[in-house]
């Protein structure tokens, strides 16, 4: 195991105590990247109990912009084998999806399941363009009858209509809250007559694991802060980058077992980085290389083609801890600290 | 470690047990009197002792609580956690699940229903779940690949063979089938489904698609019997479907999921879908009665505000406008689907008075308490942490005068609640919550106080008000540990998750893993709940065989 303090290389109980020195002195801990497989991020929540810290995640603004929509509107959605399997109309939203394999797929296979099977699949855009908030309100007010006057706006509308199966494609960080909420209001108008769903694209990261575990741990989404001993949900307050830019962190802990580039503020604040391959030295005070999950070591990782949790067999086993595992030592540490403390 | 709890009346209607005596518990079971010095002496006097209670249907993990939780951040409480477990106290999270179970001493609990594709995520939550032992139900019966090969018309062999691997790679305790064919139906556009109705795209019907899994079930061996969650749930004439379903078991076993919701006579059969609804408790009583093959649990309403949770797409979209707040998610995920619809029930409303006194009727007319077993289908009745108030008005009639009193008018003149003398005795509460749980899920060694049977005990302070009774025992035992003292969780131990051992065809799973290949470019190890996801556990799951 490779380690390092201060930018000397030390052994891994050199770090765990450090890491640990660092936490506990801490009284406004920040947790983020959660970029790991779901045993460290439950590590991850079970430790920011203990010691009071809040979480935050790698994706965290676009999954933000979907669960506040979530939360005011709820949603209509389906999964990527559904929409391959069965869209015989695709709307895509915003130009992200436009470079995604599935969208790929799509374009080359045509629906094999339900009554849309055998038929020619359509695949429509609406481009970013200046604000894809109005744009997709404007789509809506076509959809409704509201408004008739854009020629391409109405083809969509009368595509997605007179489809058996439609499918709306989007990247949520790209098309934001108000967006999203506009959509999710146009695809459940299109159910009062036929069928339509959407299809969030998820990102690089492994949010949709973390949101998961933090929903089953803590009853709550991601940015859940512990700081008073009850689980208090606030993506604003628990917003990682503004708690650091703020100054009310004091210390942070960087979980990135899967690659994620450190945010600039984490060199400047006492702090922790777990981090796989490569590790620079430098990107924090301590830092401890851990076993990416799926190569080196075995987790459970979000599976976009699947949507679902996969547990991955490492392909190219190495002697490295997992992440869960350094957790659970820097936790153990804690809690003998907090006993030293409590009898001196 | 020899234990001794001494002096309580031990309730246990499977040996006909309902006296003051002792219970002696020694390596995590229970064991006949001793002549040795106890090493630990519980006493009991003043207590009522019972087995641990069993849950058989409460939607504890999965994508849709999850959903929930994300839908309604608001729906639960959190306070601050005790020693011992951060989130113990973390309203709806697994932690407080399992804590607040435990305080009302139950040591079991299964969900109802996990899709086999996301199984891992559901068993991985399940596992989180601290003291009980816990279980899922497998979903059937709106895969592709299982509709397929019964429009293909493939014979009982492949449909054993699928099921059998179903269950095997999700690690399920049984089979459970929701609206069978409606989640398909409805995304190729339908937005009803009766017992015989075609299924479009596949030419089959609910009633095949529910033989043929009814079938494999018995073949598979499997202890639990099909559960059932029928077509039209909570619309009224849907007592209609459920004895079509039962007449439709010919006498195979079958279990019936939250029965309250089917016991909806239409009171105008002229205009069957806006008349309103009169109870048929009495005929779903009735029905089930006469046929011994088969078992219900209640799904008992309660006021307040909640969240209904299914896999039945068809009916939450149905549902969905009805939704308080006004939001809802519907999935319309693979094979299954499913929706998360917030509901009020209005304390007080006529439709919800009705639905409240529907459930008990159904508990007061049943002959059998061991086939009607206590659920709030939590959370869609009401949450399950309502069981004391339920047991409380299932043994006092004067408890449910007084409840029907501040009630409207429909309760009594659309149901018979009112009208009902008894009073359920401490055996038959151990019936509804012990024994026949425990029986339906096929669990010998738990649900009883014999000799031999698993040491889950929960120990009661004897109390007119059961409300309090059964809110917070006084000591419940977990394989012999004390886990609750006075109300209060003192011990974090971890259960386990109950898996059936069913071995899988090889034929089989070479053809689902090119079925899958060819669906989602991944094949079965990619949906399978391994021992090594669980590693930094421990040990998590422990077998429960199949009926010779």
């Amino acid at each position: 195991m490779a380690a390092w303090v201060k930018g000397g290389a030390t052994d891994a109980d050199g770090a765990v105590t450090a890491a640990a020195a660092i936490l506990s002195a801490a009284r406004t801990p920040v947790f983020a990247g959660l970029n790991a497989e779901v045993a460290a991020i439950s590590a991850a929540y079970r430790l920011a109990g203990r010691i009071g810290a809040s979480v935050d995640s790698l994706g965290g603004d676009a999954t933000y912009a979907e669960l506040g929509a979530l939360s005011r509107v709820g949603a209509m959605t389906t999964t990527p084998a559904e929409v391959i399997g069965r869209a015989d109309a695709v709307l895509v939203v915003g130009d992200a999806p436009l470079k995604t394999p599935l969208l790929e797929t799509l374009r080359a296979t045509q629906p094999s399941r339900g009554r849309a099977a055998g038929a020619a699949r359509a695949v429509h855009h609406l481009a970013a363009g200046a604000s894809l908030p109005v744009a997709i309100a404007h789509l809506r007010a076509h959809a409704r009858g509201h408004l008739d006057s854009d020629p391409a706006l109405l083809t969509i509308a009368r595509a997605l209509a007179g489809a058996l199966y439609g499918a709306v494609l989007y990247e949520p960080g790209e098309v934001g809250a108000p967006g999203i909420e506009m959509l999710q209001g146009l695809v459940m108008d299109l159910n009062e007559a036929t069928r339509c769903f959407t299809l969030p694209l998820s990102g690089a990261d492994q949010d949709r694991a973390a949101l998961q575990v933090a929903a089953w741990t803590t009853g709550q989404a991601i940015r859940t802060g512990f700081g008073r001993r009850v689980p208090e949900h606030d993506p604003w307050r628990f917003d990682a980058g503004r708690l650091a830019a703020s100054g009310e962190a004091d210390a942070a802990l960087w979980l990135a077992s899967l690659p994620a580039p450190a945010p600039a503020w984490l060199s400047g604040l006492p702090s922790v980085a777990l981090v796989c391959g490569e590790a620079d030295p430098g990107a924090a005070e301590v830092v401890i290389q851990v076993g990416e999950p799926g190569r080196e070591v075995g987790g459970v990782l979000w599976n976009a083609g699947r949507a679902a949790l996969t547990y991955r067999a490492p392909a190219a086993p190495a002697e490295r801890p997992s992440a869960a595992a350094i957790i659970e030592r820097i936790a153990a540490a804690v809690v003998e600290r907090d006993a030293a403390r409590k009898d001196s | 470690m020899l234990i001794r709890i001494q002096g309580g009346r031990v309730v246990d209607p499977t040996a006909n047990r309902d006296a003051v005596g002792d219970v002696w518990v020694e390596d995590g079971r229970i064991v006949p009197p001793s002549e040795r010095q106890p090493d630990q002496t519980l006493d009991a006097t003043g207590c009522v002792v019972m087995a641990g209670g069993v849950e058989v249907h409460s939607h504890i993990a999965g994508g849709n609580v999850i959903t929930s939780r994300l839908l309604l951040p608001e729906l639960y409480v959190s306070e601050a956690a005790p020693e011992g477990h951060p989130f113990a106290h973390a309203g709806g999270a697994a932690g407080w699940i399992g804590a607040t179970y435990a305080r009302m001493g139950y040591t079991t609990a299964v969900e109802p229903a996990m899709p086999p594709v996301q199984a891992l995520a559901t068993q991985l939550e399940l596992a989180d779940i601290p003291l009980l032992d816990r279980g899922a139900l497998t979903v059937m019966g709106n895969d592709d690949q299982l509709l397929q090969i019964l429009r293909d018309g493939e014979g009982k062999a492949a449909v054993r063979d699928l099921v059998a691997l179903n269950v095997a790679t999700s690690r399920g305790l049984g089979v459970k089938c929701i609206n069978a064919g409606g989640a398909s139906a409805f995304k190729d556009g339908a937005l009803r489904l009766s017992l015989d109705d075609e299924i479009p795209c596949y030419g089959l019907s609910t009633r095949k698609i529910m033989g043929a899994l009814l079938d494999a079930v018995e073949e598979i061996g499997v202890p639990h019997p099909l559960h059932v969650h029928c077509n039209n749930l909570g619309l009224p004439g849907a007592d209609d479907s459920f004895v079509a379903t039962l007449d439709a078991a010919e006498g195979r076993r079958i279990h019936f999921a939250h029965a309250q919701f089917y016991a909806y006579g239409v009171v105008d059969p002229e205009n069957p879908m806006t008349g309103g609804f009169r109870s048929a408790a009495r005929r779903i009583t009735d029905a089930v009665m006469a046929n011994p093959n088969a078992t219900l649990d209640i799904g008992q309403v309660v006021f307040g505000q909640t969240v209904t949770v299914s896999l039945d797409i068809l009916r939450q979209f149905g549902g969905r406008k009805g939704a308080k707040p006004k939001k809802w998610v519907l999935n319309a995920g693979d094979a299954e689907g499913g929706g998360v619809v917030p509901f009020l029930y209005r304390p007080k409303g006529p439709v919800s008075s009705l639905q409240w006194a529907i459930g008990l009727e159904i508990m007061l007319l049943s002959g059998d308490p061991e086939r009607t077993i206590l659920t709030t289908d939590h959370p869609n009745g009401g949450p399950f942490t309502q069981y004391p108030r339920i047991i409380h008005l299932l043994m006092s009639k004067e408890e449910r005068d007084r409840e029907i009193a501040a009630l409207p008018g429909v309760v009594a003149e659309r149901s018979d609640l009112a009208t009902l003398e008894r009073e359920y005795t401490l055996s038959e509460i151990a019936q509804l919550t012990r024994s026949g749980p425990a029986k339906l899920l096929g669990l010998t060694d738990r649900g009883h106080l014999r000799a031999g049977g698993r040491a889950d005990i929960a120990v009661y302070r004897d109390d007119p008000d059961r409300t309090a009774m059964f809110t917070a025992a006084k000591y419940v035992l977990k394989d012999g540990d004390v886990i609750v003292r006075d109300g209060e969780v003192v011990s974090w131990r971890q259960g386990k998750s109950l898996s059936l051992t069913v071995e899988s065809d090889k034929a089989m799973e070479r053809r689902t893993e090119s079925y899958l290949q060819d669906r989602y470019g991944q094949g079965l190890d990619s949906f399978t709940v391994p021992d090594a996801a669980f590693a930094a556990k421990g040990p998590v799951f422990e077998d429960v065989a199949c009926r010779a």
